[in-house]
């Protein structure tokens, strides 16, 4: 403390005298003049600079609130998206089967989807059967058989639920495969075994399709209706085509179109429409039985 | 008279000759677009001839209190008075570099052309007020894209000041003499 005294003392004059020179810049950048507003604007671009430093700053440590709410912005966007496709559908219909007069009983009903976002809080990939482990369970409204997709592809299905956390079977598992199709809509089965080759977390594989089919690297292979993921959901990209001999088939080797290793961030997507349709397909075959024989 | 009073009694009458002035319009020849209208700005004798003891920060204090005068008179923001403070502060050094002795042996004496001689008092006044000029009307300027007629004006403004000044000298050194004799 002495010692700034002193420094303050030693040095008063030089002091005082750029506080009276910044007295005078002061001033003259107050006036309305060119001076003045040549002074004010390259101080704003100096303070504009900063301010930008100092967002960026810390914009860096309030990533994650901003990521949550990017999150949930997105679930919600998902959700009205699902809501549109659903309307659109249901019009495109009703105005094609107006044509049909009487016909009401061939309108059909869509699937629709109900977002959630999640976040993935235990991971695996190096197991013959991965699981993920998510934050949100039955209070949120998380079901058994609900699908899981990411950003940009499909996840895995959950299989068990506690309150607050629920489990999922990744696509990276030996017990489930994901009904898909290639562009032209050729339909398939993707799965992550390839009889006794060993798993690896960036190859699935797409067995049995035709080989008359046009493919190129880079094809897109996506879910289709029949499975319990929403439509259109990529699956993986195609990589490598193998043609086998024996069959004149080709297997396919698809890139994930999900990053496992470093999954974050997943939708848990519920389709309303999952119980009536599993207790319709349920009674199927029961037809067969006989109807009671006439009289 | 105090040297106070005598000092006060100068500012004012200082101030009032640049009034005066301001109100001319100067023309070296009467050329209408020969030539930049320019303004004598004579207040920063009452810098230079401050006495000797003044200690740094009253001349910077005094220096500020001129050139606020000036702005406020002109209307020019605090250019006046940025070019006053630089001159009050850089004073006691050219000072010292043209004295043959130390402050201490001039007593309630100021710079003038009987302690100084004519060539050291011009050197001094012409220095600082070359410099005074040259940092006032850069930054009434604000550019140096036309370095002539900023030249020009620092010179015809500087030439006229100093003219003023040696006016000032013969008109008042006498009275500075024998004050100092009487001592």
């Amino acid at each position: 403390m002495l010692n700034f005294f002193r420094f303050v003392r030693r040095f008063f004059n030089l002091i005082l005298f750029i506080a009276l020179e910044a007295l005078c810049l002061v001033l003259i950048a107050r006036t309305n003049t060119i001076q003045g507003n040549d002074l004010l604007s390259s101080s704003n671009a100096i303070t504009g600079f900063l301010y930008q430093r100092q967002s960026a700053l810390v914009y860096y440590f309030n990533l994650g609130t901003v990521n949550d709410s990017l999150l949930r912005e997105n679930a919600h966007l998902r959700n009205q998206l699902a809501q549109l496709r659903f309307s659109v559908d249901t019009l495109h219909d009703s105005t094609a089967l107006r044509a049909l007069p009487g016909d009401s009983s061939l309108k059909l009903q869509y699937a629709r989807y109900t977002y959630r976002q999640a976040r993935v809080i235990n991971n695996s990939v190096a197991l013959r059967n991965n699981y993920i482990t998510l934050n949100r369970g039955s209070e949120e409204g998380i079901r058994k058989g609900m699908a899981v997709i990411s950003g940009t592809g499909v996840v895995g299905k959950v299989v068990h639920v506690s309150r607050h956390f629920a489990t999922v079977l990744s696509v990276l598992s030996s017990l489930q495969t994901v009904s898909a199709q290639l562009p032209d809509g050729t339909t398939g089965q993707v799965s992550w075994l390839n009889g006794d080759a060993p798993t690896r977390p960036d190859v699935l594989y797409m067995p049995d399709v035709p080989g008359q089919i046009p493919l190129h690297r880079g094809n897109i292979v996506r879910t289709t209706t029949y499975s319990f993921f929403p439509p259109e959901v990529p699956v993986g990209v195609v990589d490598s085509v193998l043609i086998v001999k024996k069959t004149g088939k080709r297997l396919l080797y698809l890139k994930p179109a999900t990053n496992f290793r470093n999954l974050r961030y997943v939708y848990v997507v519920e389709n309303s429409y999952t119980t009536e349709q599993k207790a319709l397909e349920a009674r199927n075959g029961s037809e067969l039985i006989k109807p009671k024989t006439r009289r | 008279m105090s040297i106070q009073l005598k000092n006060f009694l100068r500012f004012w009458l200082i101030i009032a000759v640049q009034i005066l002035l301001s109100k001319l319009t100067l023309r070296w020849w009467s050329e209408p677009s020969g030539f930049p209208v320019f303004v004598p700005l004579i207040y920063p004798l009452f810098i230079l001839l401050l006495p000797f003891e003044t200690p740094v920060w009253l001349a910077l204090i005094l220096g500020a209190v001129t050139g606020f005068t000036m702005d406020a008179l002109m209307n020019t923001g605090g250019m006046h008075a940025a070019a006053c403070i630089l001159i009050a502060y850089l004073r006691p050094n050219v000072l010292a570099a043209l004295l043959p002795r130390a402050f201490e042996d001039y007593p309630g004496q100021s710079p003038s052309v009987k302690n100084l001689g004519w060539p050291a008092f011009l050197t001094y006044a012409g220095f600082l007020i070359l410099l005074h000029h040259a940092v006032f009307f850069s930054i009434e300027m604000w550019s140096f894209s036309n370095m002539l007629l900023l030249l020009l004006k620092i010179a015809a403004s500087a030439l006229t000041t100093i003219l003023f000044v040696v006016g000032y000298l013969l008109l008042f050194t006498r009275q500075v003499a024998t004050h100092g004799l009487s001592r």
